[in-house]
């Protein structure tokens, strides 16, 4: 699976997965690919997480992206995604939930489905547990499997990277594949 | 050559219908009043040393102009407004504005100049257009005199359009009654022969004489001598006659229209709630953005001027992130400003001014990426900017420093780049997730010969304590030393007990402990 691969037009995709799973930095790379290819992208930042220089080293052309932050503001954050998706023209859309994923209502999550099918914006979620049920037709799950050290000595001297294993845990229209893939990232 | 004369009968009164579409459908007037010195003064047959104000009588409001309603009901101009709501006692009367009425001509102007680009100000509700050559763009004088009543539609106003060979000719044509009325070129005295005198509104004098005459039409006083009309009607006549004959003598003088595009509405009562007068401004911004786009410009900047019941004005200059012509985000942008900083006073007066600045057409281009439109992108920032507040929108942009988290918000607009569409190369960086603002923490170290790690950490408010099991460091960095806001740090990458992977910091300044972020 390449990281493009989560990133699908007129849907909506989740990425699940506790802090320093390797969910932000899976997030990263769709960004990537998807601004790369000229798209232009929106990240609704509700904590203020996004990091800018992270993203610059991932490699996202930081002019393609427009940074919505919101201040913790759970509603704020559910209103801007619904305006940006409904805003023809956004290649990917990314609403990062935090630490405190708020409430999403089946009929706000229909809402959602229903303006990136008509916009063709794919709308990714970045959350520690899933928000909004059957409205996502991809959900990939994130599992930490360690960190890399590396530098001569008994000590490590500097982190080389994480590994990751990567769940496809929904796919809508076909059975996920059961063994997950493993994903190395390097820390700059 | 070939001349529109476009003409709204009745300018004042049609001033305030395009402020207010609903007085249309009421009979209105338009008064004015002026103070009448009383002739029964009891400082007459004083001494002249007693110098006694004369007490004028209360002020007397007259009809200036009247809507069609009032007309049918038999109000005529120059009746005093009591007359007037005797004869029609559903009657509106609205005091004269000359903001309305200047605001309507050049409204009229613009209209004009979305058909030609040589148009002249007459005077209010007259404006002459030359539409020689337009007959490839728009057709022949009947499309061209029909597109210049659509075009005036648009913003607002009524008009009559007479084409003709001359511009006095077009102005007789226009005062015929009709929506639109051409006259072939070289027709013109056949044309107005038979139009009677009534339709040049001559001065009572001349009118007067020329019905002594038994001149009755235009035909009648073309043929009069052209020096016996001089010698006894002198230059009045002499007018009428070039009308009579559809001459013109005055040379065409161009109208340039200003640097920058205002509407203006004064209250009739002082307003302090946003709400009543947001609903004033959107009035306001929706005939300023007709005008607009009668000349195909949109708006770059706007100027917002309210005159206060204190006698002050509020003034706010708002900067668009692209040029809009459309109401409903300009009025979300102006409503947000008005929050944020709103007027000290009611307010009795709303002005809008926009800059205006001519949208580039930019052919698309093979290969170049699927992005919002100007127009889409405008809005949704607008929004967006409503909601979150204007500094948590924009892109991000690294600030050359080396302090650790240094970025800067900039306005978004996404460049026009061509892919190329090479294969990218696979990259797969490992992402850190900040906390803003990093959490305290209590951290514990231990010191083998001459390193000092942490082993153990508390992040507030928590009470569980996480053994560090894994970390690299410290990678220290500082910056500005020089300066009061001189910063140093120790940096820390650790994995503690619970599987976080983590940077931990310790601030060498405040000798503090902080989790600055978070590898994910």
């Amino acid at each position: 699976m390449k990281a493009a691969d989560i990133i699908r037009g007129g849907a909506i995709t989740e990425i699940v997965g506790r802090l320093s799973s390797g969910r932000t930095s899976l997030l990263l790379a769709g960004l990537r690919e998807t601004v790369a290819r000229g798209g232009v992208a929106a990240v609704v930042d509700t904590d203020g997480a996004f990091d800018p220089e992270s993203a610059h080293a991932a490699g996202v052309d930081l002019r393609r992206v427009l940074w919505v932050r919101c201040g913790g503001r759970r509603d704020v954050a559910l209103r801007a995604t619904d305006l940006l998706v409904r805003c023809p023209g956004f290649a990917l859309v990314v609403l990062d939930v935090g630490e405190s994923p708020p409430f999403v209502s089946l009929a706000t999550a229909f809402r959602l489905r229903l303006a990136v099918r008509r916009t063709h914006t794919a709308l990714v979620i970045l959350a520690s547990r899933h928000l909004v049920g059957a409205s996502a037709s991809l959900v990939v799950e994130t599992v930490a499997q360690g960190a890399e050290w590396t530098g001569a000595g008994a000590m490590p001297r500097r982190l080389a990277g994480a590994r990751s294993d990567v769940w496809l845990r929904r796919v809508q229209g076909a059975a996920p594949p059961s063994p997950p893939e493993r994903w190395h990232w390097q820390a700059s | 050559m070939s001349f529109a004369c476009v003409l709204v009968p009745w300018f004042a009164a049609a001033a305030e219908e395009r402020c207010d579409p609903s007085l249309s459908e009421h009979p209105m007037v338009v008064v004015t009043a002026r103070a009448t010195p009383d002739p029964a003064s009891p400082s007459r047959g004083r001494v002249k040393s007693e110098r006694v104000k004369s007490p004028a009588r209360p002020v007397v409001a007259r009809v200036l102009e009247a809507n069609a309603g009032a007309r049918e009901a038999g109000v005529r101009p120059g009746m005093t407004e009591t007359e007037a709501r005797a004869r029609c006692p559903a009657l509106v009367a609205r005091p004269w504005s000359d903001e309305r009425v200047n605001a309507a001509r050049l409204a009229m102007l613009d209209a004009a100049l979305a058909v030609s680009p040589r148009v002249e100000d007459v005077a209010p509700g007259v404006v002459h257009v030359d539409v020689t050559g337009l007959g490839r763009l728009i057709g022949d004088d009947d499309a061209v005199a029909r597109r210049l009543v659509r075009e005036t539609h648009a913003v607002g106003l009524h008009p009559a359009v007479g084409v003709a060979a001359t511009r006095t000719a077009a102005g007789v044509a226009a005062r015929l009654g009709r929506r639109t009325v051409v006259i072939p070129p070289g027709g013109e005295r056949a044309a107005l022969a038979t139009v009677t005198v009534v339709a040049l509104e001559l001065p009572a004098r001349i009118a007067d004489t020329l019905s002594r005459w038994g001149v009755r039409t235009l035909g009648d006083l073309a043929r009069l001598p052209r020096d016996g009309v001089a010698a006894r009607l002198g230059e009045a006549g002499l007018a009428a006659h070039d009308a009579a004959i559809g001459l013109d003598t005055a040379p065409f003088r161009p109208y340039l229209p200003p640097p920058f595009w205002e509407e203006a509405q004064s209250l009739d009562w002082e307003i302090d709630a946003l709400d009543a007068l947001l609903r004033i401004i959107e009035g306001v911004l929706a005939r300023l953005t007709a005008r607009l786009a009668a000349v195909h410009v949109l708006a770059g900047e706007l100027e917002l001027y309210l005159d206060l019941v204190s006698g002050g004005r509020h003034a706010r200059m708002l900067t668009l992130a692209h040029p809009l012509g459309d109401v409903p985000p300009m009025l979300t942008l102006i409503r947000l400003d008005l929050e944020r900083h709103p007027p000290s006073a009611a307010v009795t007066r709303v002005a809008l001014s926009a800059h205006p600045v001519r949208p580039r057409v930019v052919q698309p281009r093979l290969g170049e990426p699927i992005s919002p439109s100007v127009r889409d992108l405008a809005a949704v920032l607008t929004r967006l900017a409503a909601v979150a507040g204007p500094d948590a929108v924009g892109s991000p942009r690294s600030v050359d420093t080396h302090r650790p988290d240094a970025f800067t918000l900039v306005p978004f607009t996404p460049p026009n780049d061509v892919m190329d569409g090479a294969a990218l190369p696979e990259m797969t960086a490992l992402a850190l997730r900040r906390l803003r603002p990093p959490r305290a923490a209590d951290v514990e170290i231990e010191t083998a010969g001459h390193e000092r790690r942490p082993v153990r950490v508390r992040l507030h408010p928590d009470t569980r304590v996480e053994r560090v099991v894994a970390c690299a460091g410290p990678w220290r960095r500082s910056g500005t030393w020089w300066d009061q806001n001189g910063w140093a740090r120790d940096e820390w990458d650790a994995v503690l007990g619970d599987g976080l992977l983590c940077r931990l910091v310790h601030d060498r300044v405040a000798d503090r402990w902080y989790l600055d972020a978070v590898y994910d």
